[in-house]
């Protein structure tokens, strides 16, 4: 006989999930505003522009306990400021080979290009994010 | 750090109360430090919900707030109005979105007010680090340009100098007029193109307020909206336009002869010409690609016959400097180009046409002088196929696009092509007919039924040469049978595409360009003549296929904007801006570099922030390695205490 | 073969002619037979300079070292400093220039080709002589290293006593110099570049993470790593801020609010923070010099984590540290073929 006290308690991913003010949080508003609904484990703080997330963010997340850490942009072409995405782009692959290359699941670190148009596709992306990191379990490597 | 921060969340009818418990939000957040004041509403943008907020910060001499609801697109100027009128400064004052990022998108109520929680705790950290700021007053220069001298740059420049502004209008060509005054008649009123442009072109060579600079670009620009700096490069002016007297005797000594591009190419003219007879400048032009060398040894024949001695062989391109307030942008369009169109038999056979030479044939003042013929051999066709869709709406081999203009300038082809050989025969082959527009539907039907052109649904799948006609197959789909034609001449209607040269002046001009390589405007429904670049705006075709009326109208409504945005004496700029820590940086340059809009440059070693420039955009601070730079009130150290609190 | 002699003429002219306030080299050291960093302002002082494979150290350390005393000096000399730089001390050189930490007409850059060989790896040299110490290690021409024991002269291949940053060193000539001594060789038969991280990545996600926890768990945050690398030379270290910068200016409000990015206890994840976030940091800009793996006293193996990156940024964004010293860093430029797969 199992004891219900004794279940461990079911997961729930904690992910950070960095969004650009003009591309994906719009996208996110209109994922609102279409009433998609998705799962509540990505918690957004907006920035003004993916190329100003400092890899330090990332690292500083996982090491404040984050499962899962995503980074959602412009697409190429579209961003605001006509270069930030790029910018994060090689930045923000440097980070994930490293953080691959010490041995963190690849799927712990993500990154999109979710445009404001694109509602549907942030949700899909959360939810395949959070899918991802439900089969990882909980992130005890960087993990302060 | 402020310490006394208040917390409205709110209900938002029941939008946020359906799904969030916002009563226990307020009330876990009053016990977090440094917050002094947490509730609940349940309309915060309502009247008495700004009143609660301004109330919220007289009484408890609130130093920051922090209004948990929908969007901060929607309500962030509302409540940092309120928040003013409470005495805070306006950027004191965060949105958190628990509604649009939370409420909305989410059912299970425990996780969607734990994640409200969370979202909303990131905006009491951020808020606490919040400095006040005030808007930069930047002031501004009283002029404009103008790039591209088509109708739509004419239109602008004409509007702009009625508003008493200054403007220095920009053309790659001798002449302007653009591929406007390249048509014959126009849509749907058929009224001729000449007629109605050259007056315009006149006028803006008469207006005292504009400097029209022909076979001039954009070389760069620096600087920002209200102050732009601009280097223009002119080629080297061999004819004196003051001087020439229009006499043509240049032309008849000339022993050069290359195609005529305003005649698309179906006739030559000298390597000495003029565009056309109401070029303006009114003035011939020397071609220096075509000219046997500008050397008086090896011809100088021109120069001889000059008797106004308007030649001078030893000019040089010149670069001009110029500081304009804003600049609007009409590069035009170009065709989509024959040589891509081989399945039309078009760049292989004389016979096949693109619209623009249709245009010239079927002009007065054109090719053949006003009559439809052969190029080949000058005879009248009497049996002429349209394509329609030649490279639009081909996502496989051509453009995605629709052109937009293509369906109405074929009908109009078809019916001119009556008026001119009331005895032959025209076929349009068309995918679907796209008529809207003022009087345009009843045209096309006035062309199906008035001229009897036969409109044929389907696609032409090969063009070839056959006993000297040129042999369409094609199929009509509605009657479902295959079709064979065989044509004395074929008329492509082709795509519309961005001008040759446009991604060049988007990136001189730092404005970004559509997948299709339009310029891009900043907003597809509410800022369609603005670019992404504050102060930059769009006119005509280069920012998407266009007719003349909407071209007009959107060349009248960037002057409008560029009105509006000149005639203020000083311009507001966002204060969240780059801020250097000085003691922290090393000058080593790399915030410079990814700098998207040079507003950073080095002086005594250190970084400095040209305010003015700065978009606030936070590229340099994701690549300083010593964080020594920051963007005002979203700070690495903001960014790094809202992780922590959503980690918490 | 570089003949020492033409390095000491060379930098006693400097010095004579005064176009240098110092020159930094090699001296013999006093421990054993290495080679240890010595600053001349003498030209009579020149003869002390050698040049054999032990001279291990990254002189652009002390070009950096001297700018910070020079700006911390209310006298600063700013006179030109000749530097005698291997290949990876002069990589180092160069990207201290395109960031503009001193500039061009400042340093004399004295190049000595590496040739066929390198610096010896002292813990390689200790297994192979079995324990006994040698009295000189001298180039042996070619591939070689000769050594000289109490037991007499031998000579041993290179590979077996080089670096391992050595075997996979691609640009063993200085590109940047104002003076070469030494062939320039193109081909050097050792290891492929990259090998030690190809064969890393070779391994499972799971054995890498094994490793590194390993080697996060045993960093004693001494920071030698930091100290020892000539691009580490922020004035205040973003992950660890012993070194916080306060001026005059400086408000008890910023002294307040230093970012704490990574605690200060030596525990795996905060090591790991701060390796990592020092890689990251070092992206585009590790020459591979491998100082800090030579002086970590725990051996960790911290090239890897920095070639990783290089590799990274010369296979997929065609960029080497210390190649071009007027293009932009490797992250504040892009190009619009970047790598884009990876992202959704």
């Amino acid at each position: 006989m199992s004891d219900p006290s004794q279940e461990p308690q079911k997961f729930e991913p904690r992910i950070v999930a960095f969004l650009c003010k003009w591309c994906s949080s719009a996208g996110s508003d209109l994922a609102g505003v279409s009433r998609l609904q998705y799962s509540p484990n990505a918690t957004p703080i907006t920035i003004p522009c993916s190329g100003s997330v400092s890899p330090l963010y990332i690292l500083s997340a996982f090491n404040k306990g984050a499962d899962g850490v995503l980074v959602s942009g412009c697409h190429p072409g579209d961003c605001h400021y006509m270069e930030g995405n790029y910018l994060a782009r090689r930045k923000l692959y440097l980070v994930k080979e490293l953080l691959q290359f010490v041995g963190l699941e690849p799927d712990r670190f993500r990154m999109s290009w979710v445009s404001a148009a694109e509602g549907a596709k942030f949700a899909q992306v959360v939810d395949g994010f959070v899918k991802d990191i439900r089969t990882l379990g909980p992130q005890n490597r960087l993990r302060r | 750090m402020t310490r006394r921060t208040g917390v409205f969340v709110c209900h938002c009818g029941k939008n946020i109360a359906a799904t969030v418990n916002v009563k226990k939000v307020a009330q876990e957040l009053a016990k977090d430090e440094g917050v002094f004041f947490s509730e609940d509403y349940v309309y915060m943008c309502s009247d008495p919900g700004q009143g609660a907020v301004i109330d919220a910060i007289k009484k408890n001499n609130l130093d920051g707030m922090v209004i948990s609801c929908c969007s901060p697109n929607l309500h962030e100027k509302t409540f940092r109005d309120a928040s003013e009128l409470g005495g805070l400064n306006g950027f004191q004052c965060e949105i958190a979105n628990i509604r649009e990022q939370c409420a909305w998108v989410h059912k299970d109520i425990g996780k969607a007010t734990e994640k409200a929680l969370k979202i909303t705790r990131a905006a009491i950290k951020r808020v606490q680090r919040n400095q006040p700021l005030e808007p930069i007053g930047v002031p501004v220069t009283r002029r404009a340009l103008v790039v591209g001298g088509g109708i739509a740059g004419i239109q602008a420049a004409l509007d702009l100098t009625d508003a008493g502004l200054d403007v220095i209008l920009v053309e790659k060509q001798a002449t302007i007029g653009g591929n406007m005054i390249k048509l014959s008649e126009t849509f749907p009123t058929l009224d001729c193109s000449q007629c109605i442009l050259s007056p315009k072109m006149v006028a803006v060579s008469k207006n005292p307020k504009i400097r029209l600079m022909t076979q001039s670009e954009v070389e760069s620009v620096s600087g920002f909206v209200g102050n732009f700096r601009v280097r223009i490069k002119t080629k080297a002016q061999y004819v004196d336009p003051e001087q020439c007297k229009i006499c043509d005797d240049c032309t008849a000594v000339c022993p050069v002869a290359v195609p005529n591009q305003f005649d698309q190419g179906l006739t030559n003219r000298r390597a000495i010409y003029i565009p056309f007879a109401q070029a303006i400048p009114a003035s011939f032009n020397l071609d220096e690609e075509a000219c046997l060398g500008l050397n008086p040894v090896v011809c100088g024949k021109c120069e001889e016959v000059c008797e106004a001695g308007a030649i001078d062989y030893d000019r040089k391109p010149t670069v001009t400097e110029e500081d304009v307030g804003a600049i609007i942008v009409a590069t035009g369009f170009d065709l989509y180009g024959m040589d891509k169109l081989g399945e039309y038999g078009a760049g292989r056979y004389k016979d096949v046409l693109d619209g623009l030479q249709f245009e010239r044939l079927c002009s007065a003042s054109g090719a053949t002088g006003g009559h439809v013929l052969r190029p080949s051999d000058h005879r009248v066709p009497k049996e002429v196929v349209f394509i329609q869709c030649s490279g639009s709406r081909d996502p496989e081999n051509h453009c995605a696009y629709c052109s937009k203009i293509c369906c109405m300038y074929t009908a109009k082809h078809a019916t001119l092509y009556k008026h001119h050989v009331p005895d032959g025969q025209a076929y349009i082959f068309y995918i679907d007919i796209r008529s809207g527009g003022k009087g345009y539907e009843e045209f096309v039907q006035r062309t199906m039924e008035n001229d009897g052109v036969v409109y044929l649904r389907g696609r032409v799948s090969k063009v070839y040469q056959k006993d000297g006609k040129l042999r369409v197959l094609g199929v009509d789909t509605l009657t479902g049978t295959n079709v064979e034609i065989d044509a004395d001449m074929v008329v492509l209607a082709q795509a519309m595409q961005p001008s040759k040269g446009t991604a060049e002046i988007a990136k001189t001009l730092k404005i970004g360009r559509d997948k299709d390589g339009f310029l891009a405007e900043a907003h597809p429904k509410l800022k369609p003549v603005e670019s992404v670049t504050a102060g930059i705006y769009l006119a005509g075709a280069a920012q998407g296929p266009k007719d003349i009326p909407e071209t007009v109208s959107q060349a009248s409504a960037a002057a409008g904007k560029v009105i509006a945005l000149l005639s203020k004496a000083e311009l507001a700029h966002s204060p969240a801006v780059a801020r250097v820590r000085e003691p922290w940086c090393t000058g080593c340059e790399m915030c410079v570099d990814a700098c998207p809009f040079e507003a950073i440059e080095l002086v005594a070693g250190k970084a400095r922030v040209n305010e003015v420039l700065c978009e606030g955009c936070g590229s340099c601070s994701g690549v300083c390695v010593r964080s020594a730079i920051d963007v005002k009130n979203v700070t690495q150290l903001q960014i790094h205490e809202m992780i922590s609190a959503i980690l918490a | 073969m570089v003949n020492p002699k033409e390095i000491r003429d060379y930098a006693a002219g400097l010095l004579e002619q005064g176009r240098v306030k110092s020159v930094i080299g090699y001296r013999r050291g006093t421990a054993g037979c290495f080679a240890e960093p010595c600053t001349l302002t003498e030209p009579g002082e020149a003869g002390s300079l050698v040049w054999d494979p032990t001279c291990l150290n990254n002189l652009a350390l002390y070009l950096v070292k001297d700018r910070k005393q020079q700006a911390a000096s209310r006298t600063p000399d700013r006179r030109p400093i000749g530097i005698v730089a291997k290949g990876c001390d002069s990589r180092a050189v160069a990207v201290l220039l395109q960031e503009n930490y001193f500039k061009r007409e400042e340093v004399v850059v004295i190049g000595v080709s590496c040739e066929g060989t390198g610096v010896v790896d002292p813990r390689k040299l200790k297994n192979s002589l079995k324990g006994r110490s040698a009295l000189k290690v001298e180039f042996g021409g070619g591939e070689s290293i000769r050594i000289t024991t109490r037991a007499g002269e031998s000579e041993l291949p290179a590979r077996e006593v080089l670096a391992d940053r050595c075997l996979e060193c691609r640009e063993a000539t200085p590109k940047l110099h104002d003076v070469l001594f030494g062939e320039s060789l193109a081909e050097r038969g050792y290891d492929a570049p990259f090998r030690a991280v190809k064969a890393a990545e070779a391994t499972s996600g799971e054995a890498r993470w094994a490793t590194w926890q390993h080697h996060f768990d045993r960093c004693l945050r001494c920071f030698a790593c930091r100290s020892v690398c000539p691009l580490c030379y922020c004035p205040e270290c973003v992950v660890d801020s012993t070194s916080f910068v306060i001026t005059p200016q400086t408000s008890a409000e910023e002294k307040a609010n230093r970012i704490r990015w990574c605690e200060r206890s030596a525990n795996t994840a905060e090591s790991a923070l701060y390796h990592l976030t020092r890689a990251i940091h070092l992206a585009g800009r590790c020459v591979d010099c491998g100082e800090c793996e030579r002086v970590c006293p725990v051996n960790i193996p911290l090239r890897l984590l920095n070639t990783k990156l290089e590799m990274e940024a010369f296979e997929q964004f065609d960029y080497q540290a210390g190649r071009d010293y007027d293009r932009p860093a490797l992250i504040s430029s892009f190009r619009d073929e970047d790598p884009n797969s990876f992202i959704r």
